[in-house]
């Protein structure tokens, strides 16, 4: 928007842009948490995409309301890095800004 | 599985009165059809203050809220079968609607108090096991609901995933 302050963190999920003055709080978890606002201001959340793992839920990962093509039971935000955790363990979002290592 | 999606509306939220329903869904009477909530989720997409945020699931009988009617979405766009819960304004049985603009003279009972940070949002996912399910016939309806109303009455976005079992 044109009359948005050139510092506001600005990303989407799940259809809406989400405006933030400051990245999220390290050790913030979706769930219980919505969203985490990251340094690029990219929004992460969970999609509706799902399948069930060791009795629990696993959603697709959202990125700006963009499908990384990845599965999670949690998103967390520590020290600045994006990490997923599922079936596959703990990954964290690569440097490259392009997949979970 | 069918299942379906009852969320707020608009590009950049919707506002809400204060403390109210922002979800609600009475179970169709007569029915064999259970309601199993999927996930819960709350989020404000203004910039705003850090503030915790009372967020309840509470059941309520009639008179119930009078309500913005909205029809559930299907999640698989693909599910030839639509809702067997149809949008209606006043929260009747088998009927759903978002953003009450009146709670309604009914008593409300407290299912499920959560908070949640405004910053961070709220997303309530129930395990398998611990499914919030509302059993076929239920004669009360089940509201998500601001039990305090927010610093902040804008930018509000919400919805509920729901499982219809037969």
């Amino acid at each position: 928007m044109a009359n948005d302050d050139a510092h506001l963190l600005i990303g989407r999920a799940l259809g809406q842009l989400y405006r933030r003055e400051n990245k999220t709080e390290t050790y913030v978890s979706v769930p219980p948490a919505l969203v985490i606002t990251d340094s690029d201001g990219a929004t992460w959340t969970m999609g509706f995409k799902k399948l069930v793992h060791g009795r629990e839920f696993e959603f697709s990962v959202l990125r700006n309301d963009v499908d990384t093509g990845e599965m999670a039971k949690r998103i967390e935000y520590t020290k600045g890095v994006v990490r997923i955790f599922g079936q596959y363990g703990w990954r964290s979002f690569s440097r490259s800004r392009r997949h979970f290592i | 599985m069918r299942e379906f999606i009852l969320s707020s509306t608009g590009v950049s939220g919707m506002t809400v009165l204060g403390a109210s329903t922002l979800n609600f869904i009475n179970p169709p009477a007569g029915s064999s059809i259970d309601i199993s909530f999927i996930r819960h989720w709350v989020g404000q997409v203004a910039n705003v203050n850090s503030v915790m945020q009372p967020i309840q699931l509470v059941t309520q009988v009639t008179a119930f809220p009078t309500l913005i009617s909205a029809t559930p979405r299907r999640v698989q766009l693909a599910d030839p079968n639509a809702s067997t819960i149809t949008g209606a304004t006043n929260g009747a049985a088998g009927t759903c609607g978002i953003n009450a603009s009146s709670e309604g003279a009914g008593a409300k009972t407290l299912w499920w108090p959560d908070s949640f940070n405004v910053v961070n949002g709220y997303l309530k996912v129930n395990t398998p096991e611990e499914r919030d399910v509302i059993p076929s016939a239920y004669t009360s309806g089940v509201g998500l609901w601001f039990s305090v109303a927010p610093a902040t009455l804008t930018g509000w976005t919400w919805g509920e995933t729901f499982a219809e079992i037969a």
